[in-house]
């Protein structure tokens, strides 16, 4: 066979397997295009797509369609033949022209782009999306310059200052220029309040040092959408009380818009805890309760009442609460949490007197378990006071298991260690909040290996722990200590005094007691001591002392509980894994 | 003398001798060796590693005992072993000379091998001074199970620091130079500043035009060492852009703001694969924004429209008798691991050389794990992906906490590595 036969032959063959798939492309419908680029097979569905425009150049479905296609197979430079054709179909259809904007600016042809724009913009006379479209597809192509002139274009032709205003906005925070983009924000959110939410959330971002004058900008405004915008910056950037007096200054006599406004800015104070967030959402609520009425009033007061009291402000706690607790109209949910508020505020303010009578008072509005759990926070009261009788008179026979543990705490600090050890044994190991439950397991561990049935020195030195006195606590604790043998109390009382004068600082006592705590004859208190004496010394950077005592630890009780955290500080020690 | 002529002479030299290892006198009736089990019944298996490691810098002996309980160690019983082992809390099982008798006759008997293990490689880890520790796999898996490295970065690599070294980890540098394409997604960053700051300085300190132009000249130096009989090891990003870097000799593959002037527009056709340790025929990404070097990943991890799911991979099985060397890499409690991203995640198998081993696998994609080969007098070994215990790693992740994935068979593949050195008896020739 010569040469040019072979190559017409070849031909023909070639023509011959190409033609099903040209053939399938031109009977394809648009579902079968999506369903292939469903499956992810890019390359059919761009000939689908085609197939579909070959019978309809301006369907934009289609269009769109080969335009997501192409993206993939990084070729979205092939549209523009498919375009040129769409457009001279349909010259009117604004959806070809965006399209059309992304495609040149994907072939970074940036005249292109701008003739497109403006043919676009001659259709659509006092659009705006010409020039946002111009922009965003620009921006895609990392051309900044572009998209400024896109919109600079756009504000001058349509002749308004808020034209474009969120893109400029947008572009200079980019640019890292907070306060234009603070003065393009102000007439975008006021043109379209939606905006807000994205300026706060951009304009928050801003470095310490450009905050002073994005609010000096702000606060030069005299309208609501500046002050609400200053307020909900402030609270972002730790100033609550400031954001709450921006806001009041402004709001609205509109009782619906500045009930928004108010609730806006309690849900962003809620994200905080600290004490000045505290006092401005209870001040907000306050706010807003002033705005309500009814039932829904009287919640908003409570949640006031239990901000102030978090915050510290008894009085305005007690001010809100007022009458509420006694408002025979208020929902059940609200009086009886108002009850709770107001009792926790007298506790509180040390007002026990006054406490236990709102108590008496309150008894037949409150439920069991709500009257129990106030009678045990005000029996607690009494405790750090030193009344134990009393104490006992107002817990009276509590049988829960949070009961049962305080029952246990007043029979130990009147040194009844017997009676303490068996009410913390019903209470058992759960009751109660974890700090509170670890620690009545430690003092458990505390008693139990004590001979003795009763020691007051001890009761009393731990009920001056109570009450916070630490430094008289550990010297009477010390004393107790002295008087035990190791293996009887005296190692797990010193381990226990170690920690609190590890906790207060004195280091040097602490591991004095935690080194007398370590003793072999005290094989169930040694390990934690020595555990104990390496913390502390990791925290004093003695790494290579910590690591001695870990192996000694480690190697010398074997069996103990405690190998496994001992192990992993070892591992701290030596830099093995990371601090956590 | 080959490498695995040696291993396979040594093995059936061992399987002859029974004991192998210098036996420690017994006092009492204390066992003379300690087997450390590496199976479910072990308690740290990363620990173990370090356990052995450590007996070899005192210069003692131990042996691998491939496919046996997982990859058992045997160790001497001397105090200072059982000290170690009680204080990382490593397993041991106390074995007398008559049982030890038959676990080499088990060992014979089945697809088992005994590797002695006797000299402690010396180890460095590539990164720069001011990496984080915890942001390194192998930095993390060498501190957890206390194995002595030291750092070393480009100064060291291109002034023939390397020779000093046996063993030699790569993680997540980009050896085309480009900062990991992360340059303009996110640009501002202070680390991505850094880094930059960093290299720029790097190169110009040592006299090269560019980090491109720097970093291609590091990846030569870590060629010739493997050439000369050294091992590599290397993680994530650092598998496919040293192999890029090497096959680029003459090629501009490095975006403008790396080097100031554009990809070479035809740099995919003109790669020299020859110079490069796994890959061939690779189409390199051109876009610089696109966090992506080429398709030698399976997963591309990094973009929105071919990034693939995470499966899990299988290990393969190996011959422990004839292929020692793939069986040590490959020893495991676990045969099926859960896959694990990172900027590099896998292999495309199409991409692959021909001599590459494969170790693991995910059965029925088109790519793969854990990949080996040689070069000159040494040998590489490639692992894809970031951390095997944090699958999904994003920048600024909390770092992982290994004392809490004390069986992480992930990271058990990262010790065998470090210990296969310790397996062979011939110095490096320089």
């Amino acid at each position: 066979m010569s040469l040019s036969r072979l190559v017409k032959v070849s031909g023909v063959l070639l023509a011959l397997s190409a033609a099903p798939r040209v053939l399938a492309a031109q009977g394809a419908t648009l579902p079968h295009a999506f369903e292939l680029e469903r499956r992810g097979d890019y390359q059919g569905a761009v000939e689908a797509y085609r197939g579909v425009l070959s019978r309809n150049p301006s369907e934009v479905s289609a269009l769109l369609g080969l335009e997501r296609v192409l993206l993939p197979l990084n070729r979205s430079v092939e549209i523009l033949p498919d375009l040129r054709a769409a457009l001279k179909a349909s010259p009117s259809n604004a959806a070809l022209y965006g399209v059309a904007l992304r495609a040149w600016g994907a072939a970074d042809q940036p005249d292109s782009m701008r003739a497109v724009a403006e043919r676009w913009a001659r259709i659509a006379p006092g659009d705006e999306a010409p020039y946002r479209e111009w922009g965003s597809a620009a921006l895609a192509t990392r051309h900044r310059d572009g998209a400024l002139e896109a919109y600079r274009l756009g504000r001058e032709r349509l002749g308004r200052d808020d034209v474009l205003a969120a893109e400029m906005a947008q572009l200079s925070i980019t640019d890292g220029d907070y306060a234009t983009a603070a003065r393009e924000w102000l007439p975008a959110v006021r043109r379209l309040p939606g905006y807000r939410v994205t300026a706060v959330a951009t304009l928050g971002h801003a470095p310490a040092t450009k905050r002073s004058e994005i609010l000096r900008i702000l606060s030069a405004e005299t309208d609501f959408t500046a002050r609400r915008l200053e307020s909900e910056l402030r609270v972002r950037w730790g100033d609550p009380l400031g954001g709450l007096a921006a806001l009041e200054s402004a709001l609205p006599t509109g009782r619906a818009q500045s009930l928004d406004a108010l609730r806006g800015l309690v849900e962003q104070l809620r994200m905080q805890r600290s004490h000045d967030a505290l006092l401005a959402q209870g001040r907000a609520l306050e706010a807003i309760a002033a705005r309500l009425s009814g039932s829904q009033a009287a919640r908003t007061r409570l949640e006031a009442a239990q901000a102030y009291s978090s915050a510290g402000d008894r009085e305005a706690a007690r001010r809100m609460l007022a009458g509420l607790a006694d408002d025979r109209s208020a929902p059940g949910a609200v009086s009886s949490g108002a009850a709770s508020a107001l009792l926790s505020v007298l506790i509180g303010e040390g007002k026990l007197t006054e406490a236990a009578g709102r108590l008496r008072e309150l008894r037949p509005q409150l439920s069991g378990e709500e009257h129990a759990a106030l009678s045990r926070a005000l029996a607690t009261a009494y405790v750090r006071q030193g009344e134990l009788d009393r104490a006992d008179s107002v817990l009276g026979g509590d049988s829960t298991i949070e009961g049962f543990a305080l029952a246990g705490r007043i029979r130990l600090y009147r040194g009844d260690l017997n009676g303490a050890v068996e009410s913390f044994k019903e209470a058992g190991p759960y009751a109660g909040e974890r700090a509170e439950a670890t620690r009545r397991t430690m003092l458990l561990a505390l008693l139990q290996p004590i001979e003795a049935d009763t020691l007051r020195s001890l009761g009393a030195a731990l009920l001056q722990l109570e009450q916070g006195d630490t430094a008289q606590a550990l010297a009477e604790l010390q004393s107790v200590a002295a008087d035990l043998p190791p293996a009887k109390g005296g190692a797990e009382l010193r381990l226990l005094t170690g920690r609190l004068a590890a906790a207060k600082g004195d280091r040097e006592l602490a591991e004095r007691l935690y080194r007398e705590a370590a003793s072999r004859e005290a094989p169930a208190t040694a390990p934690a001591a020595e555990l104990a004496l390496a913390e502390l010394m990791l925290a004093d950077r003695r790494g290579a002392d910590a690591v001695k005592q870990l192996e000694h630890l480690i190697l010398t009780y074997p069996e103990s509980a405690l190998v496994p955290q001992a192990r992993r500080t070892l591992d701290l020690a030596r830099g093995a894994v990371p601090e956590t | 003398m080959r490498r695995r002529e040696f291993v396979a002479r040594t093995c059936a030299g061992l399987v002859a001798l029974t004991p192998g290892l210098p036996r420690v006198p017994v006092f009492g009736r204390a066992a003379p060796w300690l087997l450390v089990p590496m199976d479910d019944g072990q308690s740290d298996h990363l620990k173990a590693y370090g356990l052995a490691f450590r007996l070899l810098e005192r210069g003692g002996k131990a042996e691998w005992f491939l496919n046996y309980r997982g990859g058992a160690f045997l160790l001497p019983a001397d105090g200072a072993t059982r000290r170690d082992a009680a204080l990382a809390g490593i397993t041991t099982e106390p074995l007398d000379d008559g049982r030890l008798v038959e676990v080499r006759g088990e060992i014979q008997n089945g697809n088992m091998d005994a590797v002695p293990l006797e000299k402690a490689p010396k180890v460095a880890v590539y990164a720069p001074p001011n990496a984080a520790p915890w942001d390194d796999a192998v930095t993390m898996a060498l501190n957890y199970a206390g194995i002595k490295f030291e750092k070393i970065w480009d100064p060291e690599v291109v002034g023939q620091g390397l020779r000093s070294f046996d063993w030699l980890h790569l993680h997540h540098e980009d050896f085309t130079g480009q900062y990991s394409k992360f340059f303009l997604n996110y640009a501002g960053a202070p680390w991505l500043m850094e880094m930059v700051q960093q290299n720029r300085a790097m190169a110009r300190s040592l006299g090269y035009p560019s980090v491109p132009a720097e970093k291609r000249a590091v990846a030569q130096a870590i060629s010739q060492f493997v050439e000369r009989g050294g091992f590599l090891f290397a993680m994530c990003t650092a598998t496919e852009t040293l192999d890029l870097a090497l096959a680029a000799d003459g090629v501009d593959i490095a975006a403008a703001y790396a080097d100031g002037s554009p990809m070479d527009a035809n740099a995919t056709a003109a790669m020299r694969w020859e110079r490069s340790l796994a890959f061939q025929d690779a189409h390199l990404e051109l876009s610089p924004t696109m966090p992506v070097y080429s398709d030698i990943d399976g997963h591309q991890v990094n973009s929105p429209d071919r990034r693939q799911p995470l499966g899990s991979f299988t290990l393969f099985n190996f011959s422990a008798k004839i292929d020692p060397v793939a069986t040590m890499l490959v020893q495991n409690h676990r045969q099926v691991i859960p896959d694990f991203y990172g900027l590099t995640t896998s292999y495309t198998r199409r991409r692959l050389k021909p001599k590459v081993t494969i170790l693991a696998e995910e059965t029925g994609a088109p790519w793969v794990k854990y990949i080996h080969g040689e070069r000159g007098q040494g040998t590489w070994t490639f692992f894809g992906g970031h951390d095997p215990e944090d699958p999904q790693h994003q920048i600024g992740d909390a770092p992982t906490d290994l004392s809490l994935h004390p069986h992480s068979p992930g990271y058990r593949l990262i010790l065998n590595n470090v210990l296969f050195p310790a397996a062979k008896k011939k110095e490096l020739k320089t």
